[in-house]
């Protein structure tokens, strides 16, 4: 492990790349079925959310606002636009949850949500996301947190074949599939929270509804402290488990920094060997572990003489940066959003928590970027290689459909990444 | 204080066409039924486009985090293109506590130093608006310091919509740039562009018809523009508004002060193009320009024609559905029409009353104004036996259950259809859509499907 920097020492960010607080709570209301997020805030700050997350995704993405002017900041504790926002948007339609969310403004004026939904009546879940403070992982984190704290029924029942998957917010809408199918392998019933898989999957649907097309159900989430086994994926979601824990506390609890990685996997695939009772794997995970294998060792010679730059969310980077140095890539700067327990864990010459205009100055020590579309102009401008990854990603589709998880997917990733390496040497001839 | 703008002043713009019908409570969004983007926004998208200039965004990191690099307005600035950069000074929690002018003037000096722009426009939001940070005076002492403008912009999101804010970076620019230069030249025939931010290149598409014309654009806001010339801009003879109702206050204000008249015009199709080219020489009031107009004119419709025909053949009897707001609802109407597309329905939902005539007068009485697109134009497409449906993307099923082509008339376009080539772009993406045989093999049935 390298130097770790955590404190950015200038005035100001350029090029950033930092997410914020209310983004990741709108996105994770979006893994809930039937949702309307509900963003308190000015209109501009659901706007910019809803344009960025569309483009994203392609994909029309439910939200609305409280639309806080300038005369209502100062006259309304919040209680007049969050209750008359309510009225209508289910005047309109009829959501199975709001999910309420707050933003800097709002935080500012120190609007009291709690209190207000209690005056709210209709389903509804509330999160304090200022974007003053934390990133897109905990304002997702502390939604899931949320959820679980003001729906999930309290039980001391459990059954053995229920699991929970709770995942970071850098999984893709297939990879948090195929980490469902995955641990159902294993004989579970698996429920993910939040869920994105069958939300912002990109499925064509028979409706384009105002709603989230798709996620767990408002029940299903009620209904999920009798799992046996909860799994947290990520470090930012590791409060969201401590407090399903507190709903039944006979519930065991298996966490894991990431899922990337032929070793990484290995311990998830013990654990749930452990929990099953089973002595084996399915044939077709034994059959994809010998895959990575193979693949680690085909995109070896090409990762070994690849310095590489990964920028992203803390609970992205620990796994992805551990799945190239198991195949010998030199991850020489990690690039982070926001501080994280994770960034100590990083296989890297160099961790920081920065913006772009950093990732520039240090363009010496890399040669391949992996990052979100604003490394893009970066990658350019130097002739660096580059793999598009984690949110925004603009310019290309199928974002939804990336898969880097797991045997299967680390195979996929590290195939990828050599490939655009070899296509940049190649370039450079 | 006092070089705050009034907003109520601006809300209340008396060179607006629709502002005697218009109730002021409109400006007052519906809290959970309200879209579009707030007055940051607004004031982002009329002046990001100065590539020479710093754009520092005063505020926490939504605002522009979520933002930037987002628009395709290109530049010939050589140096480097800083309305593709994001600045921000990411105010935190110890901020909005003790106050962020101290964090905002290092922001400038780090700026200034490490970038050499030729101004700063700083960006007042919700959250610093909130706090009382006084950008004035940071931005005051800061161009003494540093000896270029700096534009200290008054649009937090929270007081309006996008128009507001374009309204209001108007003001910054009037107070702050516009008159504080002088150019090194003058000809009789020097006009400003108003509005036209050079989106994918949209005004390139025209300026060299202008160019030709012996008629010289003095400044731009902002399109491809330079700071040093909008601070010339109180001497052009003309301003000319492109597709921008927002900023018509500025050129009221200019015309009151500088005596400059002003016009309103599209380049949108090749009828409007015309049109628009024509208005302008006409405007200047010069016989001669006018005549050397009408024969370029003459010259470049002829060769559009000639370019057009084979993509005329395919559209010949075609029919297409438009669902979209504004002006956009006769604007591309017009286009379509140009390409020989028979538009037999367009959406009149969201459009003012102008906008409305504007749309009967293009499609004729035959013409369907859906006022609820949404419902309507399935029925609308069997009635009509349409061929295209132009929307956003949530309509997208009723064409695949409809099997007929579609195009996302919202998707953020990589390539002009502005001036008269663009008019070509758009009629290779439409023979595209409507020859793609997607939407009809999307829509085939699973074979588990009763």
């Amino acid at each position: 492990m390298g130097e770790v920097m955590r404190k950015p020492d200038k005035p100001l960010q350029v090029n950033p790349f930092r997410l914020t607080q209310p983004m990741g709570a709108a996105l994770a209301f979006l893994g809930i079925d039937r949702c309307m997020p509900l963003m308190h805030g000015g209109m501009g700050c659901t706007s910019f959310t809803k344009v960025f997350l569309t483009r994203h995704f392609c994909e029309p993405i439910a939200i609305q606002t409280t639309a806080v002017t300038d005369v209502t900041a100062v006259l309304d504790g919040g209680d007049g636009s969050i209750v008359e926002a309510v009225q209508n948007i289910t005047k309109k339609v009829a959501p199975s949850l709001i999910g309420l969310h707050s933003t800097g403004l709002t935080e500012t004026k120190g609007d009291d949500l709690g209190g207000v939904a209690t005056q709210v009546d209709y389903p509804l879940v509330y999160v304090h996301s200022t974007d003053y403070e934390g990133g897109l992982e905990s304002g997702w984190g502390k939604t899931t947190k949320a959820l679980i704290e003001q729906l999930v029924a309290s039980t001391d029942a459990t059954r053995p074949d229920k699991a929970v998957l709770l995942p970071h917010v850098s999984l893709t809408p297939i990879e948090v599939e195929k980490l469902k199918d995955f641990i159902a392998q294993f004989g579970f019933e698996v429920h993910a929270l939040p869920d994105l898989s069958t939300s912002l999957d990109g499925h064509l649907g028979e409706k384009q509804s105002a709603l989230s097309s798709g996620g767990i159900t408002v029940e299903a989430v009620r209904d999920l402290a009798d799992a046996g086994l909860v799994l947290s994926i990520g470090d930012s979601m590791q409060p969201s488990a401590a407090a399903l824990l507190k709903k039944n506390p006979a519930m065991r609890h298996l966490h894991l920094n990431h899922v990337q990685g032929l070793a990484a996997t290995d311990e998830l695939v013990a654990a749930l060997l452990e929990v099953s009772g089973r002595e084996e794997p399915p044939a077709s995970i034994d059959r994809w572990r010998k895959r990575l294998q193979d693949a680690m060792l085909d995109s070896h010679f090409s990762l070994g003489q690849t310095r590489i730059l990964l920028v992203g969310e803390p609970d992205f980077l620990a796994g992805a940066s551990q799945l190239l140095s198991e195949a010998g890539g030199k991850v020489t700067l990690a690039l982070a959003t926001v501080d994280s327990p994770q960034l100590d864990r990083i296989p890297a010459d160099k961790v920081m928590v920065g913006d772009l205009e950093d990732a520039e100055a240090l363009q010496g020590n890399y040669d391949l970027i992996v990052g979100n579309c604003h490394t893009e102009a970066l990658a350019h401008r130097f002739g660096k290689g580059l793999v598009l990854r984690g949110y925004p990603s603009w310019e290309v589709v199928g974002n939804q459909l990336k898969d880097d998880l797991l045997y299967e997917g680390g195979a996929y990733f590290l195939c990828e990444v050599a490939n655009a390496a070899e296509h940049m040497r190649a370039a450079e001839h | 204080m006092t070089r705050k703008p009034k907003i109520r002043e601006l809300l209340d713009e008396s060179a607006c066409t629709h502002s005697p019908t218009k109730k002021n409570a409109c400006n007052a969004p519906t809290p959970g039924a309200t879209t579009g983007g707030c007055a940051f926004e607004g004031s982002q998208i009329s002046l990001f486009p100065y590539a020479d200039a710093a754009h520092l965004v005063h505020g926490p990191m939504t605002c522009i985090g979520a933002s930037w690099e987002t628009r395709l307005t290109h530049t010939s600035w050589p140096n480097r293109d800083l309305t593709q950069m994001g600045f921000t000074t990411g105010i935190t929690t110890n901020d909005v506590v003790f106050g962020g002018e101290e964090k905002l003037r290092s922001a400038i000096d780090f700026i200034v130093e490490r970038y050499a722009p030729e101004a700063v426009f700083v960006y007042s939001t919700c959250v610093t608006a909130m706090i009382g940070d006084d950008i004035d005076m940071v931005c005051k002492q800061a161009a003494e310091a540093h000896g270029i403008p700096m534009v200290p912009v008054h649009a937090p999101g929270f007081v309006g919509s996008k128009n507001l804010g374009s309204r209001l970076a108007g003001e910054a620019v009037l107070t702050h740039l516009v008159g504080t230069a002088e150019p090194e030249t003058s000809t009789p025939f020097d006009i400003n562009l108003i509005g036209e931010y050079n989106v994918t290149g949209d005004m390139w598409q025209y300026t060299p018809l202008l160019e030709e014309l012996g008629i010289r654009v003095l400044s731009t806001l902002s399109g491809d523009g330079r700071v040093a010339n909008i601070r010339t801009a109180h001497r052009a003879k003309l301003n000319v508004i492109v597709c921008a109702k927002s900023l018509v206050s500025l050129t009221r204000k200019m015309q009151d002060r500088y005596g400059i008249p002003f016009i309103s015009v599209s380049f949108y199709g090749k009828r409007d193009t015309s049109a628009s080219i024509l208005a302008i020489a006409e405007a200047l009031g010069d016989a001669e320009l006018v005549a050397r107009t009408k024969k370029l004119i003459a010259r470049e419709e002829a060769r559009l024609e000639e370019q057009l025909a084979p993509y005329k053949e395919v559209f010949a009897g075609k029919k297409a559905v438009l669902n979209t707001g504004g002006n956009k609802s006769w604007s591309i109407a017009s286009a379509l029409q140009d390409l020989d597309i028979e538009v037999v329905a367009t959406s009149v939902k969201k459009a003012t009353e102008a906008d409305k005539e504007k749309a009967r007068e293009y499609l004729g009485e035959a013409g369907i104004l859906m006022t609820n697109p949404g419902q309507e134009q399935a029925k609308v497409i069997d009635q009509t036996g349409a061929d295209l449906l132009l929307a956003g993307g949530r309509s997208l099923f009723t064409a695949i259950k409809k099997k007929i082509a579609f195009a996302d008339v919202n998707q953020e376009k990589k390539k002009s259809y502005g001036g008269y080539a663009g008019l070509l772009n758009l009629a290779e993406d439409l023979k595209n859509a409507l020859q793609n045989p997607v939407f009809k093999n999307v829509a085939r049935r699973a074979p588990w499907e009763k």
